[in-house]
């Protein structure tokens, strides 16, 4: 583990992620306007900008919740096609299942609530096939166990836990197949500073043990800045400025990033 | 040729009361279901003689099939002489002309509540099981559209889930009848609410076996030589229900699905639910000849 | 036979049927006759939820039920399907209505005016209970008013789309009389077709009707209903003779309300519904579900789904008196689980973490 955390990063030729020219309107609103973005396997890219920018509309085509009208997205990942916009509904199901997890804001669009936390994260691996039931019980403890989720609540229905524990709940949902991808919508965001913090060091913990590629979006520089090795800043559906996390917080060059910096600090 | 050849006589209603029109729709839903195995068919239901859930949907698919010829055995939990099982054989006697039995090797077509016979069917034979609710993913997900949808995506995770569930909170799966089944790898049925016991008959058999509700206007078919799997974990094996040991206190037949009747002294005394099973077995006993045939069941272990 | 059925049969079933027949007594076309002239608003609301215009059948089927409304109306429709069809009627206009009775509460007088008709609305309902002591209620007299309504009248909702204030309709493309949808012979999938829906609710059961309008008018539904149009009239058959010539068959009773709801959008949202027979309470609480279907979420009281299943007459009556069938061979089969379940505790096998009980979802029988 500590080999992990000193090897030095090697941003290999390949992105994993590849978004090239994405827009979407909403009506006559443009919510993107011709983005692309790349993320390199095993990197952490944030996402930041103010409630409208678009951040959430990327990441739900990210997740293919919704489809662009315009634009390519491509998983450097074995058998998948070039576009997976074009995907149909049953593979566009299987993929995520397999390949990408995703952690909400608001625990209702990531959970069942009335089903058990175990349960939870065992629905992912019945999608993708698994018919075992103690490989179901195993595997959703040790997501849990990844998620520092404690295991004697494991059969409590998230409805009964509080936000902290329901987001450990979504993060062993989203990991439970060691997905490709883990998309993080404001995962911290409503949770008392304590917990938030508590919830960033076991996502932090997982990323440098698992080596996970995240996109994480935040209204909260400082959750990025924690998380993130690349920072784009999105300002009304385009990308107004990227680069390495600590570039862009000591020296931010677009004005609107400049306004973002100083007001958080 | 002349005009009265050509012209039927008025009848108040048309053979086997349902109208052509009526028939031709049944006709094509029926191939639909037998060419999509487990896949629901959604179909118009006419209103029949008898209130909605009262097995309408099994008699409309039992009245596109008879014929005069038919020899039709009707039960309901297993018996032949239950109040609703007599009604329905009565009306479908009456409307085509076909002979009543209770014979389940003598029937060409059986119209069922709950069970399936004891005896081994065979490829001249038509099983249909009057179905309540056909919808296996109703507990999952009450609105229809979606569950529709959740069918075509072979999206059966929350079933899964519940049984998972299940284990999880009692140590075992608690699904009782209508225990839900993969028909032919691809779609998941509910067999409608038999036992268990009778999930396995429908596997790979002979006969051809129509699943049918009147009140949601859904009909599904087991064509013969299909798969049925019951849904259950590799390492939690499905199991039918521990009759295998039981004995008939009337008939004295071991080893087939019992009926529970609890008795004053607090204990309990068991009745084999096929009730012409039973029949046979007692008259066999009294010295007529056993006309019993090969049931799927010996011992209380269920033979492929 | 050397075996004897123990539980009763065919007997049994026998002389239930007469024990409810003696409650009824002996039916005769004179009986049937004073039914029909004598309750012409149930008659009515049996021959809606039927979807069957024929008073004469519809007494009988009260006679033959003792007035169980639910019997009466699964008798005549299972009538109704033994019964060929012999041609489509013509599209009726609002204008070409007969009308009896026209109320709008959205304005205090509309083209063509408001006209009372037939109603109990301004009256005091007292029990008449000298009848039963001897003297007889006699109503007054109609009337005649000097200067006799039209017979036909206007559509308001078409006044309204003249100024705006309704939305245009949709161009309608020409649908051949064999092609409507017809919910009697081709099952409903959702979302409907409009023809489905307002065919379902025109046949769907008063009560269940009311509740479900009820519930939306109380704020359970996302638009309170204003009645645009009330119309209690008659309608012209016309149909078709083979030799070509355009006749009419007579006429039928029918009910129709139109609801708006205001306030929502730049324009004023229509809610429709209609029925055989005069019964209000039912068309203008089926037009508040319309009204509210639209922008229903998934799975409240307003959805089309939702209100179309469960006003069904004839099924939902049929599911709730089926659950005194036996069920014994379900409940053995639950029992066996349950007892494999509780020999596991008492065997101290491995307990497995215990899971919330309330989250208890098993596919319904």
């Amino acid at each position: 583990m500590t080999l992990h955390r000193l090897a030095p990063r090697i941003v290999t030729a390949n992105p994993l992620l590849t978004l090239s020219g994405v827009t979407r309107r909403f009506g006559t609103l443009t919510a993107l306007d011709e983005v692309s973005v790349e993320v390199f396997p095993g990197e952490v890219l944030g996402i930041v900008g103010e409630s409208g920018s678009g951040k959430s509309t990327l990441l739900r085509l990210m997740n293919l919740e919704d489809a662009p009208d315009a634009g390519v997205y491509s998983l450097n990942l074995p058998q998948t096609p070039g576009n997976l916009f074009a995907l149909d509904r049953f593979d566009r199901r299987m993929l995520c299942a397999l390949h990408i997890g995703i952690v909400y804001q608001n625990p209702h669009l990531g959970l069942r609530m009335g089903h058990s936390s175990s349960g939870n994260v065992a629905e992912r691996l019945l999608i993708a096939g698994e018919r075992r039931f103690s490989v179901l019980r195993g595997k959703g403890q040790q997501a849990l166990e990844a998620s520092e989720f404690p295991l004697e609540r494991m059969d409590s229905p998230p409805s009964e836990l509080s936000g902290g524990m329901q987001q450990r709940v979504q993060l062993a949902k989203a990991i439970a197949l060691e997905p490709a991808l883990l998309l993080l919508d404001e995962p911290t965001t409503g949770l008392d500073v304590s917990v938030q913090a508590a919830v960033l060091d076991t996502l932090k913990g997982l990323q440098r043990d698992r080596r996970i590629t995240i996109v994480i979006v935040s209204h909260d520089l400082g959750v990025i800045r924690v998380m993130a090795d690349r920072v784009m800043v999105m300002r009304h559906g385009r990308v107004v400025e990227q680069g390495l996390s600590d570039q862009v917080f000591q020296d931010p060059q677009h004005p609107y990033s400049q306004q973002l910096v100083q007001a958080k600090l | 040729m002349t005009l009265a050849k050509l012209t039927r006589t008025w009848a108040p209603m048309a053979y086997g009361f349902l109208d052509g029109q009526a028939k031709r729709e049944m006709r094509r839903k029926m191939l639909k279901a037998i060419a999509v195995p487990g896949c629901q068919m959604p179909y118009a239901s006419r209103e029949v003689p008898m209130a909605r859930g009262w097995g309408t949907g099994g008699l409309q698919v039992t009245l596109t099939l008879i014929q005069p010829e038919d020899r039709v055995k009707v039960i309901d939990q297993g018996a032949d002489d239950s109040v609703n099982a007599a009604s329905i054989r009565r009306f479908l006697a009456r409307v085509s002309g076909a002979a009543e039995t209770w014979d389940t090797q003598d029937a060409s077509l059986i119209q069922s509540r709950h069970r399936v016979p004891e005896e081994r069917l065979g490829a001249d034979q038509i099983l249909i099981l009057q179905v309540p609710n056909p919808e296996p993913l109703r507990g999952v997900e009450p609105n229809m559209s979606t569950a529709r949808q959740m069918h075509a995506d072979a999206d059966y995770g929350r079933l899964w889930l519940t049984l998972y569930e299940q284990i999880v909170r009692s140590g075992r799966i608690m699904q009782g009848a209508a225990y839900p089944a993969l028909v032919n790898g691809r779609h998941v049925m509910t067999p409608s609410p038999i036992p268990r016991w009778d999930v396995e008959k429908l596997h790979m058999a002979q006969h051809l076996t129509f699943l049918s509700a009147g009140r949601e206007k859904r009909l599904h078919a087991v064509p013969p030589f299909t798969s049925v799997t019951p849904l259950a974990f590799d390492d939690v094996p499905f199991k039918v229900e521990a009759h295998g040991s039981l004995t008939c206190h009337r008939s004295g037949i071991t080893g087939q699905f019992m009926n529970e009747l609890p008795q004053s002294d607090g204990g309990a005394l068991y009745e084999v639910s096929d009730s012409h099973l039973g029949i046979k077995a007692i008259r066999a006993r009294d010295g007529e000849p056993d006309t019993t045939g090969p049931t799927w069941y010996q011992d209380g272990s269920f033979r492929s | 036979m050397a075996y004897v059925a123990a539980r009763g049969g065919e007997r049994a079933i026998a002389e239930a049927e007469r024990l409810y027949r003696a409650m009824t007594g002996p039916i005769d076309a004179n009986r049937v006759e004073q039914l029909q002239a004598a309750l012409p608003w149930l008659i009515d609301r049996v021959m809606g939820e039927a979807s069957l215009s024929a008073p004469e059948m519809a007494a009988l089927a009260l006679a033959q039920t003792g007035g169980d409304l639910y019997e009466a109306v699964l008798v005549l429709r299972a009538w109704r399907s033994t019964q060929p069809r012999l041609a489509t009627a013509a599209p009726v206009l609002q204008e070409a209505l007969f009308t009896h009775r026209r109320i709008s509460a959205a304005f205090k007088d509309i083209p063509g005016g408001q006209i009372l008709g037939p109603t109990l609305d301004y009256s005091h309902r007292v029990l008449e209970t000298a009848v039963l002591t001897g003297r007889d209620f006699v109503p007054e007299p109609v009337t005649p008013a000097a200067d006799p309504a039209p017979a036909g009248q206007p559509s308001l909702a078409e006044w309204q789309r003249a100024q705006g204030l309704v939305s245009a309709l949709p161009a309608t493309p020409y649908v051949a009389p064999e092609d409507i949808p017809d919910i009697t012979r081709e099952p409903v999938l959702f979302p409907a077709p409009r023809a489905h829906r307002l065919q379902a609710l025109a046949r769907a059961d008063t009560g269940g009707t009311l509740a479900l309008g009820y519930a939306a008018m109380r704020g359970y539904g996302n638009a309170h209903p204003t009645v645009n149009e009330l119309r209690l009239a008659e309608a012209e058959v016309m149909v078709r003779h083979p030799s070509r010539s355009f006749f009419s068959a007579g006429r039928v009773k029918v009910s129709q309300a139109e609801v708006v709801s205001k306030g929502r959008a730049d324009t004023l949202e229509l809610g429709f519904a209609a029925t055989l027979g005069w019964n209000e309470v039912k068309v203008i609480a089926a037009a508040t579900l319309d009204l509210n279907a639209a922008k229903a979420p998934k799975g409240s009281p307003v959805e089309e789904e939702f209100f179309l299943y469960h006003t069904e007459p004839v099924e939902a009556s049929g599911f709730c008196i089926h659950f005194k069938l036996p069920h014994y061979v379900t409940f053995q089969s639950s029992l066996d689980a349950m007892r494999g379940a509780s020999n596991r505790d008492a065997k101290g096998e491995a307990p497995l973490p215990v899971a919330p009980a309330e989250h208890q979802t098993e596919p319904a029988e």
